[in-house]
């Protein structure tokens, strides 16, 4: 649906995108994280044919998005990370003015509207003034303001920035309701948990550039694997330990009193038949659990700045020395 | 896409039609105007009964004063209301949802530029009984009055398109008003300025040559400055109101203007050839503003 390759583009000195590159399949429903100034925005807007890039591709659905620009709107649905709002308009005529920007005119904009506005449950708020109607609601129009022409893939920039838990359960339910119909969606967000929750797929951004991307089960299998399983045993500890030792799949090895932690890199059934050689052997085994891993964990570790890095590495030689 | 379908123009008509602004700004344009007039009708008739003479020409001065006074306020008005079209789009957050739908940014702009000429065209048509006064006692034809509205619309085209264009430049609404007036200012103020220095010099002993070089067609006259003015819609406007009852024959020669000047084909048809003047300039500015709010080419300040 979505193939970006090698994206770049500078504000002055400042890379706002350093080669992006990202792929979202049909249907999916794709999680676009990154701390402040790490280029979401910009890849939305250019996604959205808001901003041209100074180099790379952009294809949405077969089409080359950045030499097609007027094509690519026809494409997209884009929900920003504000309203954008009128005085003096009611509910139904924003709706119906934005309906006329895509070029739909009367009864086919009116019904259009009202079907999208009882879908994101405004069905009811047609006369009401916009700017009066609560930033929930105000989102939800967005949303709604946003389908008018039936994309094929929606953007959403930080679309539940602001909102109180109860809409954000609701928008997330919406959200989820249009991918269940089909439609492939890209939101970006700050709320990791949302995402994990939601999202079928996850890309991490940082300094323009994609450090981690994939479907969020294998993202939380690779955070997984890369914790280390602490195995308590009661007695025969040399026993264990040769064991380990002998294993292909054990990357190290530390013991601190009656735990060992084990960097061990196979997967859930890898991880049981290591316990069951383990009791096999002989070992009395009391505990045996691997670290949850999360995926604010990695966010955190990915997007860690150069200097946090240095202070860290310099504390971590510190403590060693210690 | 035509103005009728041309969604932004809908919506700043259905807008402006349903906002309080648009009837006060009515209100106090035609109130102004109607109490002008009917002060000096006043005045003219008082005068009458004073000295039992009826001075006819006193009827047209009528009609003048009060194309004046609406020309000057359409000439301020206009700015104002084009300043903060795009800029306010940016404020209010809705530019790049426009920008992000099917419609492009020549008919963003136009749709703004459309809809605050209807809000003139519709000051202009409701001041016409005001206008009309003077058709009681005649002087004054319909093709006055046809050149009139054409000087008119050209001044607010130019006008407009002068503020549409600072709007697209400028991120924020009073930056770009202030900065529309500024331009106008110097528009309307500075040729003239620039004439009148350009005379001064020419009749300062030995200056005639920083005129005349190239340019002057002999010793005190501002030279090519003078077309200059074909910028200046106060210009044309003065040349349009000139016409009327012969003054164009005693005064209303352009090239008498800052000295004397040479024949010329624009001399000659200086309304008309101001007047498209006018209209390539508020072309160039659109396409300006077009540039300005294309995305991916932005340059705010």
């Amino acid at each position: 649906m979505l193939k970006i390759r090698n994206l770049r583009k500078l504000y002055g000195n400042y890379h706002a995108l350093d080669g992006l590159d990202m792929e979202i399949e049909e249907g999916a429903l794709y999680g676009f994280v990154g701390p402040n100034g790490a280029g979401k925005t910009t890849t939305i807007k250019i996604i959205s044919g808001l901003l041209m890039p100074d180099a790379g591709d952009v294809e949405i659905d077969g089409i080359d998005a950045l030499a097609q620009p007027y094509r690519l709107k026809e494409k997209i649905g884009y929900v920003p990370d504000y309203f954008g709002v009128y005085d003096n308009l009611k509910v139904s005529e924003y709706m119906e003015f934005f309906a006329s920007c895509y070029g739909m005119e009367g009864l086919t904009a009116r019904k259009r509207s009202q079907t999208l506005l009882e879908q994101v449950g405004l069905g009811d708020k047609l006369d009401f003034y916009v700017d009066g109607l609560s930033r929930g609601m105000k989102q939800r129009l967005s949303l709604a303001r946003a389908l008018l022409h039936e994309p094929v893939l929606l953007v959403m920039d930080e679309p539940a920035a602001g909102l109180d838990p109860r809409t954000r359960l609701e928008f997330r339910e919406t959200v989820r309701e249009l991918n269940q119909q089909g439609m492939t969606i890209l939101l970006s967000s700050h709320l990791l948990t949302d995402l994990t929750e939601l999202c079928t797929d996850v890309g991490i951004i940082d300094g323009g550039r994609m450090l981690l991307t994939g479907s969020v089960e294998e993202i939380i299998e690779k955070i997984h694997t890369s914790k280390p399983i602490v195995i308590t045993v009661c007695d025969n500890i040399q026993t264990a330990l040769s064991l380990l030792k002998e294993h292909p799949l054990v990357r190290s090895i530390s013991v601190k009193e009656q735990e060992i932690l084990v960097q061990f890199s196979g997967s859930g059934r890898q991880e049981s038949q290591l316990l069951t050689e383990l009791v096999q052997s002989g070992v009395h085994v009391r505990g045996f659990m691997r670290e949850p891993g999360s995926l604010e964990a990695v966010f955190m570790q990915l997007t860690r700045r150069e200097e946090e890095r240095v202070v860290l590495s310099y504390d971590a030689d510190d403590e060693s020395g210690l | 896409m035509t103005l009728m379908t041309n969604p932004v123009y809908k919506r700043e008509i259905r807008v402006s039609s349903r906002s309080f602004r648009l009837a006060l700004v009515l209100l106090i344009f035609n109130g102004i105007l109607a109490l002008v007039a009917l002060l000096n009708m006043y005045s003219m008739l008082t005068q009458v009964r004073v000295t039992a003479e009826i001075q006819y020409s006193s009827f047209l001065d009528l009609y003048l004063f009060v194309a004046v006074l609406e020309f000057v306020m359409l000439v301020f008005i206009m700015p104002a209301i084009t300043a903060g079209s795009i800029s306010g789009e940016r404020e209010r957050q809705t530019l790049d949802l426009m920008l992000s739908t099917k419609m492009t940014p020549m008919q963003i702009v136009m749709g703004k530029l459309m809809a605050s000429m209807s809000t003139m065209a519709l000051l202009i048509v409701s001041s016409f009984p005001i206008l009309a006064l003077v058709f009681v006692y005649g002087g004054v034809t319909m093709k006055d009055m046809g050149m009139l509205l054409l000087c008119y619309g050209a001044a607010a085209l130019f006008a407009g398109s002068i503020g549409v264009c600072c709007s697209a430049l400028f991120r924020r609404s009073t930056l770009s008003t202030v900065v529309a007036y500024a331009v106008l200012g110097v528009i309307v103020i500075g040729t003239y300025a620039v004439n009148q220095l350009a005379l001064f010099f020419s009749r300062m002993p030995g200056g005639a040559y920083l005129v005349s070089a190239g340019m002057g067609t002999g010793e005190g006259s501002s030279g090519g400055f003078l077309y200059l003015l074909l910028l200046n819609p106060t210009a044309t406007f003065v040349m349009t109101m000139l016409r009327l009852s012969g003054r164009e024959a005693a005064e209303g020669r352009v090239t008498q203007w800052f000295g004397t000047h040479g024949e010329s084909f624009l001399s000659r048809n200086w309304v008309s050839s101001s007047v498209v003047i006018q209209i390539i300039m508020a072309a160039a500015l659109v396409w300006v503003a077009v540039r300005a709010i294309r995305p991916g080419k932005r340059f705010h300040k």
